[in-house]
């Protein structure tokens, strides 16, 4: 390789790139839209659940209980239902998305130290939500005892490495492996067959330029791209969203290197077996972006998938730079716990080099 | 161009002492994609310093075999060496060593002209004050030292091929290969680009080039003329002209009817066409018509021989075996006596701006019904963007436009229904018939019923579509799809037909036989507007309106032109076309000195 050769295609790739406002967009504004319009978008925080009550015992215990729900916080009250087809038609119409059913007598069998039942009817189109509402639902009534009983054994959880339990915690160390996933392999590829496809790409191999020489020089900036999106993003995520950052900076710094070189070496990838820059635009969205939403776990648990979906989320790189992420930011990880997700996605890395570098030939077809 | 013709013969001789000179040997090279063959059975050599055409319609296999000679592509049979190393094995010698420029403009647009060279040097390791003198030298020859801060995305068609000329000359290469050199070059800047070749030859340099024009072969010394994938003939352009000696006459005659009566069907004939009012008659290889025909033609009008162009020698190389078509109509020029025609088409000032560009110049001009009217001009100089004014396709920023009595700019919709434009790529549907194509564009004209059977009876007659209605279009060749194309656009019977570059990428036979279709057309009254940027085809049109950088510089027939400057009566088009642009340059020169 002669480092010289290389400069020269590095130099004229940053010169192409900083007269580009297309590039520099893709690289500094999407990220920034992609993460803030996720960081607040997607939430899997249950609060002001519309709440419907119909009490049939309107009594001081009745109104208690109803007021136990009100002031979690979890839920709000819309509505007070008179008759059940009430409930029933404001269920469908989705003004209320959770009804307590109180009967009557409740608050004698208190008084009688029963255990009354109370019904909780729970709108479940959207299944995650209702089942966390119907699980607040079911504490809050669990706790609404009279102080007279205590129950003879008392659970006491505690949630560790997210606290707070704010999805944002969750949601944004994902983010950073999607939105690396998203852009540097689509800037790469495109950069790539842009030449092919108005044809310069014929004077490079008509050169004295070796193929390593074009794509590593080539790389070079993108690479570097790719590398200030991650610190970009990492530090919008700490101060802006205020994610705590529990573990090792220059372990995840560490471990982004090589996720960035995996994603520019994918785009790649993908120029080599593309021939237009719209063939390698939505070659590239179908192998990182869509797969870095379904398949990562960054926003859903791999563990819940069939275990032949769980195989095929390990194709896909961002699934191990999630688990690192979240691994180093929330639980505060370092090698001794994830080395095997790094030693993976070193594999993966090579292999994807090599791949391109085979598919890449001096020769026009 | 006579002693250069020697001087290759020469090189040559001198090469065939020592069997190893040659520059570049090619031995039965064959290239396949897929099951399309692009190339077979290529053989040639060419000695150090010669300037080597390849001559050929698009399609024909050109630049695969430059992309093989440069040793980016591999061939599929036989093999090829170029500077005495192998093309496949020694893939990197070869590519470290030549300038090969491929087809189109492949720059860095958004970098500079100093930093397309920079990078270009610095990947062949130029540097330094060798770098510095060879840089001044290159920009000087191209003209381009003042613009050398200038991004190569706003140049000029031409100096961007002269930057990518000095790119690929930075390291003095023994081997330049040069793919489609001039096209969308206007013809200043194609000499000036022939001009720095031949300096470059001179101190030894071997020069490959390609080019789809038959008039540019003059500046190489020897030629191959190449036609689906094979070599049809490897000469001098001089020897390759004799050739054609004695198969072409031209008849001036004012009794056409008669003539073509005479020709009609004579196995002899290769290829007849009007140009203007001349038929122009060429003979297969080695035929002669017999006497009592010649006898015939000479009562009816003024026959005599004339020389053989090389598109003349390659129509009758490649003209089919079937008995060639010939015109049987009478073209519609306006010859004095007849009744004055109607003015179907009137420019007034017509300007079209695009931002700060004034793409068209205050352009004037009126056209009479049945005339083929030709806009000639290199890319870039506007003849696009006046016809898509004319067709209301685009608003022009100022002036009057009449089209078949419609004013275009304040009635554009009434327009639609009387012109046909056909557009650069033939807009056709590939997965639909010949039938589907048609029957769906004369829907698209409102034409229903038993007319609409009738307009597409008559199109496909004239334009000659029988017998493959059926056929997908995506099937039928190059040439086919522009005849349906141009049968699409005339079903309903346009007043005035506008065809832009119809002619790019099609073999010369099938170019010749559109023009016939072009002109019987006009025979019925149609006016036709035709954009070009081969100047050859400057001959098939009665009146040519000469662009330049938006302006319309000239109009008339082209001995109408000649006689204008005085020029003589062999002056080729290109040296018409470049005495205009000299005197519009020099009478701007003179505005900008009254100011």
């Amino acid at each position: 390789m002669n480092w010289r050769r290389l400069m020269a295609v590095t130099a004229k790739e940053t010169g192409e790139i900083i007269r580009d406002p297309i590039t520099i967009g893709v690289s500094v504004l999407l990220p920034l839209v992609m993460l803030f319009l996720f960081g607040y978008a997607i939430s899997l925080d249950v609060e002001n659940v519309a709440l419907g009550v119909l009490d049939q015992d309107k009594s001081p215990a009745s109104r208690a209980l109803t007021d136990s729900f009100v002031q979690s916080g979890y839920f709000s009250l819309i509505r007070d239902f008179e008759t059940v087809e009430e409930v029933e038609a404001s269920l469908q119409r989705g003004k209320v998305k959770l009804v307590l059913v109180i009967p009557s007598r409740f608050h004698t069998a208190l008084m009688r130290n029963e255990s009354p039942a109370v019904q909780v009817l729970v709108d479940g189109t959207y299944s995650a939500t209702a089942l966390v509402a119907a699980n607040y639902a079911q504490a809050i009534v669990a706790s609404f005892r009279q102080p007279a009983r205590p129950s003879a054994v008392q659970l006491e959880a505690r949630v560790w490495y997210n606290a707070p339990m704010r999805s944002i915690n969750f949601v944004v160390p994902g983010l950073y492996a999607v939105i690396l996933m998203a852009f540097p392999p689509l800037l790469t590829a495109l950069a790539l067959v842009r030449e092919k496809e108005n044809g310069s790409i014929q004077q490079i191999f008509a050169s004295p330029l070796t193929s390593s020489e074009y794509i590593v020089g080539k790389l070079i900036p993108y690479g570097l791209i790719a590398f200030a999106q991650m610190i970009m993003v990492i530090s919008i995520g700490f101060f802006w969203f205020q994610v705590p950052f529990q573990g090792n900076l220059g372990f995840l710094l560490a471990t982004a290197f090589i996720f960035v070189f995996c994603t520019v070496g994918i785009g790649l990838l993908v120029s080599t077996i593309t021939r237009s820059q719209l063939t390698a635009m939505l070659l590239a969205l179908i192998i990182t972006l869509m797969p870095s939403f379904l398949f990562s776990g960054f926003l859903f648990p791999i563990f819940t998938m069939p275990y032949v979906l769980q195989l095929y989320t390990r194709i896909f790189p961002a699934r191990y730079f999630v688990e690192l992420s979240r691994g180093i930011v929330l639980k505060g990880g370092g090698l001794e716990e994830l080395w095997l997700n790094v030693a993976l996605l070193l594999l993966y890395t090579i292999a994807v080099f090599w791949l391109a570098a085979w598919r890449f030939r001096k020769k026009v077809a | 161009m006579a002693g250069s013709t020697d001087r290759a013969a020469v090189i040559m001789l001198m090469a065939s002492f020592e069997s190893n000179s040659w520059m570049i040997e090619a031995q039965g090279i064959g290239r396949r994609f897929g099951l399309q063959k692009a190339l077979t059975d290529i053989n040639l050599q060419i000695a150090e310093g010669e300037i080597f055409g390849l001559l050929g319609p698009d399609g024909a296999g050109k630049t695969t075999l430059m992309q093989i000679l440069a040793a980016i592509l591999d061939p599929s049979e036989g093999a090829c060496s170029v500077l005495g190393f192998d093309t496949v094995k020694q893939t990197a010698s070869i590519t470290s060593r030549i300038g090969y420029m491929s087809q189109g403009f492949t720059l860095y647009d958004r970098l500079t002209v100093d930093e397309n060279l920079v990078f270009s040097a610095k990947v062949r390791g130029i540097e330094g004050s060798v770098y510095q003198q060879r840089r001044q030298r290159l920009l000087a020859m191209a003209g381009l030292t003042q613009f050398s801060g200038r991004r190569a995305g706003n140049l000029s068609g031409g100096m961007r091929k002269k930057l990518s000329l000095c790119t690929n000359l930075i390291h003095e290469p023994p081997l330049l290969l040069l793919d489609e050199l001039s096209l969308g070059v206007d013809p200043v800047s194609r000499r000036e680009l022939w001009q720095m070749l031949r300096e470059f030859r001179e101190s030894g340099t071997t020069i490959v080039v390609t080019t789809p024009y038959m008039d540019e072969a003059d500046y190489c010394d020897r030629l191959a003329l190449l036609d689906h994938g094979q070599i049809l003939a490897l000469d001098s352009p001089d020897a390759m002209r004799r050739r054609g000696e004695g198969s072409v006459f031209e008849l001036e005659t004012s009794r056409a009817e008669e003539v073509l009566k005479v020709l009609a069907d004579r196995p002899e004939l290769g290829g007849v066409q009007w140009l203007g009012n001349v038929l122009h008659i060429l003979l297969r290889p080695a035929a002669t018509l017999p006497t009592d025909v010649l006898q015939t033609l000479q009562n009816l009008g003024d026959l005599h021989p004339a020389s053989a162009s090389l598109e003349d020698v390659f129509v009758q190389m490649t003209a089919p075996e079937t008995a060639v078509p010939i015109p049987t109509f009478v073209p519609s020029s306006p010859t004095p006596g007849r009744a004055p025609a109607l003015d179907v088409v009137r420019l007034k000032g017509v300007t079209c701006r695009f931002g700060d560009f004034t793409a068209v110049d205050n352009v004037m001009l009126t056209v009479p019904a049945g005339e083929v009217f030709g806009f000639l001009g290199p890319n870039g100089a506007g003849k696009t963007t006046l016809i898509r004014a004319m067709c209301a396709l685009l608003k022009p920023a100022s002036g009057e436009i009449q089209v078949a009595g419609v004013d275009v700019v304040k009635e554009p919709m009434r327009l639609r229904s009387r012109i046909g434009y056909m557009s650069q790529r033939f807009s056709l549907y590939t997965e639909l018939t010949v039938a589907e194509n048609l029957s769906f564009f004369a829907g698209v004209y409102g034409i229903d019923g038993s007319p609409r059977v009738e307009a597409i009876a008559w199109a496909s007659d004239v334009i000659g579509l029988g017998g493959m209605e059926d056929r997908q279009v995506q099937e039928i060749s190059g040439a086919l799809r522009q005849r349906l194309a141009l049968a699409c656009s005339v079903l309903h019977k346009p007043a005035v037909l506008f065809l832009d570059e119809p002619t790019s990428g099609v073999d010369p036979v099938s170019r010749q036989r559109f023009w016939q279709l072009i002109q019987s057309l006009a025979s019925t009254g149609m006016a036709v507007f035709v954009t070009t940027h081969y100047l050859e085809e400057a001959t098939y049109c009665h009146r040519l309106g000469l662009m330049y950088e938006g302006r319309l510089i000239a109009v008339g027939s082209i001995p109408d032109l000649r006689s204008t400057l005085s020029m003589e009566e062999s002056a080729s088009m290109e040296d018409i076309f470049m005495a205009y642009i000299e005197r519009e340059k020099e009478s701007e020169e003179v505005t900008e000195a009254i100011r």
